[in-house]
């Protein structure tokens, strides 16, 4: 009985964000464009420093720091900034009378996070790999770029569910969020293998350096350090998951004695 | 309601903006040095200011190159927000019906209030990389290109009210306004040589950023970027290509704008 109940409670969210997708497509080929449109600006600007016999390698590192980012945004963005409208238009309150946790609902977020991101990899590997003639999708260790990316997601989402219970509480301009996503990308960039021996550890500790360095070995675009990245992602991915569980359930019982605040992320 | 109050309003606005909104102002001041760090941090880890010269084509400073790029890029892309997405704003906040039946014509309304704004943002965002410019070009040589960046966004936000009035227009006539003025601009931004100059562009790309004032603005501003002197010819040669749009997009704008107007005022569009 309790499982078929929470089947029909999983089933109701994911119809609920595929059915939102659907409506909203043109704000989903927006997004997607745009994204396109802007990485691509950015790429072609960093790669007017590459000399002509490095362009494929630069372009396929520059092409997966910025697709580690836009898992890093998105999800971040996108989960944690909806918390805002599911405020606004009262479903908290409405999830809460049901016995039903909002951010099971928020979970859904997944839907639309992951149909953003892989479709504008999809059209932002076309649109680089067409100008410069190089195979942007072609993984040296399929496993390991699926391992690399799942972490960076799992850090993520991890990341955007603690923002999410923090909004319910107080509001978190936007302008800086997405300042501290550029900031990210700046991190994602630097090369691990080019910095002093020493620092090479402690940088791979700072969240999302690691697993976005297994996507760059997987790729060709990086070198060294496999296990420690794989061992410092791993932990780092299961400590931003436990903190972001512990957020929500004490968001949840915040809610429930004081009410939630009108005004969130966005 | 003359040209004078409509300025008005538009610096007492800004002003209220900015002091009630100051996590949007510090992020105002922050995101030129962003955008600008993280080109020239991805250009130093994959490559040189050397292979930066070659690709190029041209002796430029790559550091002033991008600040003068950034620059322009900022202040273009304000333009087609404040007066293009201005009329979304008014939709969302509920005043666009005002404006439509205010006495003033809705593309001088939306001109002419921002028109502070966009001269207050210029300055600031030319104020904030001054002391980087001069730190790299010396002091009388730093002064002289501030001045031609100072140029370009004075003299291309002409052209580009015009443009972006239209734009306004057609807004005006559609619903899912948001969508397309989000990907638009990158995409102008895109054809206009950002970034990555408009000669390198492919054949059909370079025919798409020749009717674009953005690329002229964009192109004057880099003029500031070449090593030496800027080139006295090249500054009035782009000017000249400015003033003529100016005088085109601004003479079309005032003919759509009106069919806009009476589209979203008879089918309610608002």
């Amino acid at each position: 009985m309790a499982a078929s109940e929470a089947l029909v409670r999983v089933k109701a969210v994911l119809w609920l964000h595929s059915l939102r997708l659907w409506r909203y497509r043109y704000s989903f080929l927006n997004m997607i464009l745009s994204e396109g449109a802007w990485i691509f600006m950015f790429v072609l600007g960093a790669l007017l420093f590459v000399p002509s016999e490095k362009l494929g390698v630069a372009v396929k590192g520059a092409f997966w720091t910025i697709v580690a980012w836009s898992v890093v945004s998105n999800f971040s963005s996108l989960v944690g900034g909806w918390m805002d409208f599911f405020i606004s238009i009262g479903m908290v309150e409405e999830h809460l009378v049901r016995g039903f946790s909002p951010f099971r609902t928020l979970l859904g977020r997944v839907v639309t996070g992951l149909s953003v991101i892989v479709v504008s990899l999809l059209f932002m590997a076309a649109l680089v790999g067409g100008a410069f003639h190089v195979n942007l999708l072609h993984a040296e260790s399929l496993l390991l770029l699926l391992l690399g990316m799942g972490l960076l997601a799992v850090q993520s989402l991890s990341y955007g569910f603690t923002v999410a219970s923090v909004a319910v509480r107080t509001s978190v301009p936007n302008n800086l969020l997405e300042i501290l996503n550029l900031v990210v990308v700046g991190l994602l960039m630097v090369p691990v293998q080019a910095l002093p021996e020493g620092l090479r550890l402690a940088f791979l500790c700072i969240p999302y350096v690691a697993p976005a360095h297994l996507v760059k070995l997987a790729t060709g675009a990086g070198e060294g350090l496999e296990y420690a990245a794989l061992a410092v992602a791993g932990v780092e991915a299961l400590a931003m998951a436990a903190v972001a569980v512990w957020a929500t359930k004490w968001a949840i019982q915040w809610v429930r004695r004081n009410g939630v605040r009108a005004i969130g992320f966005w | 309601m003359g040209v004078k109050t409509l300025l008005k309003s538009g610096i007492v606005l800004d002003l209220y903006f900015f002091k009630n909104n100051r996590s949007a102002f510090v992020s105002m001041l922050i995101w030129p040095y962003l955008t600008l760090g993280l080109i020239l941090g991805m250009g130093a880890f994959f490559g040189s200011a050397e292979s930066f010269r070659q690709n190029v084509g041209l002796p430029v400073n790559p550091l002033t190159y991008f600040v003068a790029s950034t620059l322009a890029m900022m202040v273009s892309m304000d333009v087609m927000w404040g007066v293009g997405g201005s009329v979304l704003h008014h939709r969302w906040i509920g005043t666009l019906p005002y404006v439509l039946l205010s006495p003033n014509r809705t593309s001088v309304t939306l001109v002419f209030t921002y028109v502070p704004r966009y001269l207050l943002t210029a300055a600031i965002q030319l104020a904030e990389f001054a002391p980087l410019v001069l730190a790299v070009e010396g002091l009388s040589n730093g002064a002289l290109k501030l001045g031609v960046m100072a140029l370009a966004a004075t003299v291309g936000m002409l052209p580009l009210l015009g443009f972006a009035a239209l734009f306004a227009s057609f807004l005006l006539s559609i619903k899912e306004e948001s969508n397309i003025l989000s990907f638009l601009n990158p995409l102008i931004l895109l054809f206009s040589g950002a970034f990555y100059p408009a000669y390198l562009l492919p054949r059909w790309a370079q025919l798409v950023s020749a009717v674009l004032p953005s690329t002229y603005t964009i192109e004057l501003a880099r003029v500031a970027a070449l090593i030496g002197s800027p080139e006295l010819r090249r500054v009035t040669l782009l000017i000249g290509a400015l003033v003529a749009m100016t005088a085109l997009y601004n003479s079309a704008s005032g003919l759509v704008i009106q069919a806009g107007e009476r589209r979203a005022m008879r089918e309610g569009a608002i």
